[in-house]
């Protein structure tokens, strides 16, 4: 077993291997891409927080003209939720370890743009990590459209007052024994509202409009459709190596927020997302022997 | 405590809070209206329909 998984898994000799000659050797490549801080995602994460902020200042005192102002926060919203995906997987520091304090810090911190709360976030992705595809239990399975027009279509429909698409997720906190981060949500949420209303009722609400409230609208569409969405699509496999595909975007891979990758992180959370590409292009020969739906990437 | 909760969290309260103010704003910064009283009642018929239909039906724009 040692010799064959030290072997660098070619075209000639991949098809050779049995499924437990596969599974170490799968195994072996994601591990060299564990164990590793993604410092890049720890200063994206504090560094579009400070540029969001900035731009408060900058705007309402006519340094920057409010068109920029909303073009720069809705760029902001967009990359906030990466920063604290990587902390909500740990991926900085796990429990226990020296630079915890720094992982929870960047969790909380990189959401502030988008007002979502971070331990809310964690526990609910966490769902759906377990039951991807499960049309009950998959928090994020409401996403499931049959093209990029009906996911935007349905899109709008959940963000109205009387949709049941976010039961999902207070389900879930109810089912995991975490109703306690409904608390979170509900404090965020308060704040979030309150400077809307504030900042309006004082004469900046186009200012709250578009440095917040839109972009972190618009924001939410674009995340959800290349988080949720597109990998997952057509959201009818359940299995470890069919629940998530491959794909590639016509607009790249920084567009689409690394997401054509994101078949990796689903089989291995841990690995930074900035690492892969790298094991992704280590591990295609076994994907491909799974029979995963890697596309045309 | 709960009653007030979900008053903040409704539609009505969004409307008045933000959308309503939002659009008074609106309509003198692009000169649409002068910023006189009256641009606050315009403002307010423009909003309340979408508000009613947010409160009463559950949708800011009536399907859902």
């Amino acid at each position: 077993m040692g010799q064959v998984v030290d072997q660098t898994v070619t075209s000639e000799n991949w098809n050779e291997l049995t499924d437990d000659q596969l599974d170490v050797l799968e195994r072996k490549i994601a591990g060299k891409y564990l164990r590793i801080v993604p410092w890049g995602a720890v200063v994206w994460g504090f560094g579009n927080t400070l540029v969001w902020l900035s731009l408060w200042p900058l705007v309402l005192l006519d340094i920057m003209p409010l068109w920029l102002g909303f073009i720069i926060a809705t760029l902001n919203c967009s990359a906030a939720y990466l920063p604290s995906h990587e902390a909500q997987h740990s991926i900085i520091a796990g429990k226990g370890k020296p630079l915890r304090w720094l992982n929870e810090l960047l969790g909380h911190v990189s959401l502030i743009p988008f007002a979502a709360p971070f331990r809310f976030m964690r526990a609910t992705h966490m769902e759906h990590h377990k039951h991807t595809n499960d049309p009950d239990l998959d928090v994020d399975y409401g996403v499931t459209a049959r093209n990029g027009w009906h996911f935007l279509y349905k899109s709008i429909l959940r963000r109205q007052p009387g949709s049941k698409g976010k039961e999902a997720y207070s389900a879930a906190l109810a089912r995991t024994g975490q109703n306690y981060i409904m608390l979170d949500a509900l404090i965020i949420n308060i704040v979030y509202i309150s400077v809307l209303f504030g900042m309006a009722w004082t004469g900046h609400a186009i200012e709250a409009a578009l440095l917040w409230w839109l972009p972190k609208n618009i924001s939410l569409v674009y995340i959800e459709h290349y988080l949720s969405w597109m990998p997952h699509h057509p959201g009818k496999e359940t299995s470890r190596y069919g629940d998530t595909r491959a794909f590639k975007s016509k607009l790249g891979n920084i567009v689409s927020m690394g997401m054509q990758y994101h078949i990796i992180h689903h089989l291995y959370p841990r690995i930074p997302l900035s690492l892969t590409p790298a094991a992704y292009r280590e591990l295609k020969p076994i994907l491909q022997r799974k029979g995963c739906d890697l596309g045309e990437l | 405590m709960q009653h007030l909760i979900k008053f903040i969290f409704s539609s009505t309260a969004f409307a008045i809070g933000f959308l309503w103010p939002l659009v008074a704003q609106t309509l003198v910064a692009t000169n649409t209206m002068p910023a006189e009283p009256q641009v606050w009642v315009v403002a307010a018929l423009i909003v309340a329909p979408f508000a009613a239909s947010a409160q009463l039906r559950g949708s800011w724009i009536w399907v859902r």
